[in-house]
């Protein structure tokens, strides 16, 4: 996880009020102070009035400190905690979309079915595949259909909940 | 009882204490100036030149005495015009609560007349702000706004008014303002380690920024500098937070900090840091600040720990309740060759400026007079520039909230307006803002208000007819490349004041500078004085940015 200039990812995992334009403020937050978001993923908890906000940051523990901060110091945030990837289930969801011929029709699902896939739609010329798991088997995934012509990929950006 | 959003607004703001407000009027806030109408008896209301010069008054008011100011602008350009003050408020963490109409709900997110997304573009330099889309929510929205503009650390919140709520009706309760949370203390085991480190200190150097003032920490402040026996130093925010007749106050520290404070820092054993966040023109150069000391950091909000700069030990919590803990703990104590150092430096690099001729005014003799004829009790308001700097340096500052300045932004322009805000909060006192010729031309349009409302502030433009300190950076580091800061403008000062109905003096020479202050500080009401200086008169000592703290450029 770590890059040439010793930044790592790290999960932040967000409670916040469900105001109109809190997701603004808090991606507005990364902008103005340059941190880098890697991914978020916002939906509202169990309880309709706050959002589970999901970040995954690039940087350092000084800077994810600081980010933990001022994400603290926001009015509608109410918690924030940066997620132990090892005590932590990690998970990502992937819906792809891959070219399909008559020949290679068959070998597409065969991959799909090593990695417990689900094919969701097939039309004559392409098919669409959805794919939950943590970004190295998501990564992986891809890697094997590149060969087949990707159309489109969409990604969630990481899920994360404690154990 | 039954009222109309606009007399809710009023009712809230009677809740808070609230009797001065500042603002313009405006399309989307004709029923709260309706309201404001019928309230006259209990708030005033002054009406500016620009809504700029409104968000600075109430900057300017809230300053200068504690409490909380507010402003009115109208949707779109009134309330954009705002921004700069709002930002300015925010970098200086001044407790301001912007209230703005906006089109009716159902005209919002069409484009309509005079529409601009004012919480969209206040997000980034407002602690909070709303929206308010229903009137049932108005009361508590305004009171939230208040409460979070004074809890922890202070800053403006912005409430945004669709004009169809200020004329729906809507049931009103009274009710008192509660009491602001307290951040709680440091935990016992830092507070016994920051303990151990002050008494291990041979030479501390105390260090105060704006938390000082905010928290109305300056007798505190003092006690403990007076316990540990150590020099203080304040940033450009906390001028004021000490008294700076005191012998142990040896003048600000950073890019035209005192040489004394720049050989205290390299020679000190402990740095003191009580609510300051150390800003880039007090580092100057993060890597090279203060890299044989250890820092002992106080500060109430525990973002401005290690942002900056890293520190050893930091105590999160306010300025005077942490300090007030400190000096229970702690038996006064002697560092007498630490401080014959102090003062042997005082004596040695005092602050000075070498006139251009026997007749020449220097920003010096200016500020010093001033100082002498108002017993060093004035308010001064500055604008933003080298007069700034003079200002801070040579008028010697005794209490808290006595200067008003745009430190954090640097916002050329606010002097004026902050200036009227500050008269309006302290009629007893007196107020002078200490203008360059380049903000001046900024919002000189204030000068109508102060004429208007008889707000008897003094206006003393320090007259180099350039941009002095732009032009200074440019003599030092782009070869005397004079790009853009020769005004070369054909204004007639004394005309224009007079002109918004204020009157005017003129300092030329040296010998003026006394009979003009003294005429000026006899008028009851607003004047101008237009006071000529050099225009290659420098600030000094200077670092520059990026240089080393503790190796001023003394001469140039």
């Amino acid at each position: 996880m770590s890059n040439q200039t010793g930044e790592k990812e790290y999960i932040l995992s967000v409670l916040a009020r469900n105001n109109p334009g809190v997701l603004l403020r808090i991606s507005g937050l990364f902008s103005r102070r340059c941190y880098n978001i890697l991914s978020i993923v916002a939906a509202q908890t169990e309880n309709a009035e706050y959002s589970r906000i999901l970040i995954v940051v690039l940087g350092d523990d000084r800077i994810v400190r600081q980010v933990d901060k001022q994400l603290s110091k926001l009015e509608d945030v109410e918690d924030v905690s940066v997620l132990d990837r090892d005590r932590a289930v990690v998970r990502e969801h992937l819906l792809m979309k891959v070219e399909r011929t008559l020949q290679n029709s068959e070998k597409l699902v065969e991959i799909a079915n090593v990695f417990h896939a689900n094919i969701l739609n097939v039309e004559p010329d392409s098919m669409i595949l959805e794919l939950t798991g943590d970004a190295a088997s998501i990564n992986s995934f891809i890697e094997l259909y590149n060969p087949y012509h990707v159309v489109k990929i969409l990604r969630t950006g990481t899920m994360a909940m404690m154990k | 009882m039954l009222l109309t959003g606009a007399q809710i607004v009023m009712e809230c703001l009677l809740e808070q204490g609230v009797d001065t407000v500042f603002g313009y009027p405006g399309g989307a806030v004709l029923n709260i100036y309706d309201a404001l109408y019928e309230y006259r008896d209990k708030i005033r209301h002054i009406r500016t030149a620009h809504e700029q010069g409104a968000a600075h008054a109430a900057d300017g008011y809230a300053r200068s005495s504690g409490k909380t100011g507010v402003c009115i602008a109208t949707s779109g350009p009134g309330a954009t015009n705002l921004v700069t003050g709002i930002a300015t408020a925010y970098m200086d963490s001044v407790p301001m609560v912007a209230i703005t109409g906006n089109v009716s709900s159902d005209l919002l997110g069409l484009d309509s007349f005079q529409e601009v997304d004012i919480t969209g573009i206040t997000m980034p330099v407002t602690k909070h702000n709303f929206l308010v889309k229903d009137v049932e929510n108005l009361a508590d929205t305004i009171r939230r706004a208040f409460r979070i503009a004074n809890t922890g650390r202070k800053g403006p919140v912005l409430v945004d008014i669709p004009k169809d709520l200020t004329a729906k009706r809507c049931e009103y309760t009274r009710s008192e303002p509660l009491a602001l949370p307290k951040t709680a203390l440091p935990k016992p085991e830092r507070l016994e380690q920051a303990l151990e480190m002050i008494r291990k200190s041979e030479r501390p150097f105390l260090y105060a920024g704006g938390g000082v003032v905010a928290s109305g920490a300056n007798d505190a402040l003092k006690d403990f500098a007076e316990r540990i026996d150590a020099p203080v130093s304040c940033s450009l925010m906390c001028q004021g937070g000490y008294d700076q007749t005191d012998a142990r106050y040896i003048g600000m520290l950073g890019m035209h900090g005192t040489n004394t404070s720049a050989l205290a820092i390299k020679n000190c054993d402990l740095l003191i840091a009580v609510g300051t966040r150390f800003s880039d023109r007090v580092l100057c150069n993060a890597g090279l600040f203060a890299q044989h000391c250890p820092i002992l950091q106080i500060d109430i909000d525990a973002a401005e720990f290690n942002k900056n700069i890293d520190v050893d030990l930091r105590l999160h919590g306010d300025a005077k309740e942490v300090l007030t803990c400190l000096n229970e703990q702690l038996t006064p104590v002697r560092h007498s060759e630490w401080m014959g150092m102090i003062q042997g430096w005082k004596a040695l690099y005092p602050l000075e400026q070498k006139a251009p001729s026997d007749e020449a005014v220097t920003p010096k003799e200016l500020m010093e007079t001033l100082d002498r004829l108002t017993g060093s009790e004035a308010i001064i308001a500055t604008e933003v520039g080298q007069h700034q700097m003079w200002a801070a340096q040579f008028y010697r500052f005794r209490h808290p909230r006595q200067f008003i300045s745009s430190g954090g932004l640097g916002t050329m322009g606010f002097g004026l307006g902050a200036a009227l805000g500050a008269q309006v909060a302290n009629p007893d006192k007196r107020v002078v803002n200490i203008a360059g010729d380049g903000s001046f031309h900024m919002n000189c349009n204030e000068l109508s208000t102060a004429a208007q409302y008889r707000i008897p502030v003094i206006e003393l433009v320090v007259n180099n007819t350039v941009l002095g300190m732009v032009r200074q950076w440019q003599k030092l580091f782009y070869e005397s490349r004079f790009s853009q800061t020769d005004l070369d403008r054909a204004t007639d000062y004394e005309m224009l004041a007079r002109a918004f109905g204020v009157k005017a003096l003129t300092i030329r020479t040296k010998s003026d500078i006394e009979p003009v202050l003294k005429q000026a500080l006899a008028l009851n009401e607003p004047v101008l004085i237009n006071c000529y200086i050099d225009p290659d008169l420098n600030v000094l000592p200077m670092v520059p940015a990026g240089g080393c703290v503790e190796k001023p450029i003394l001469e140039m």
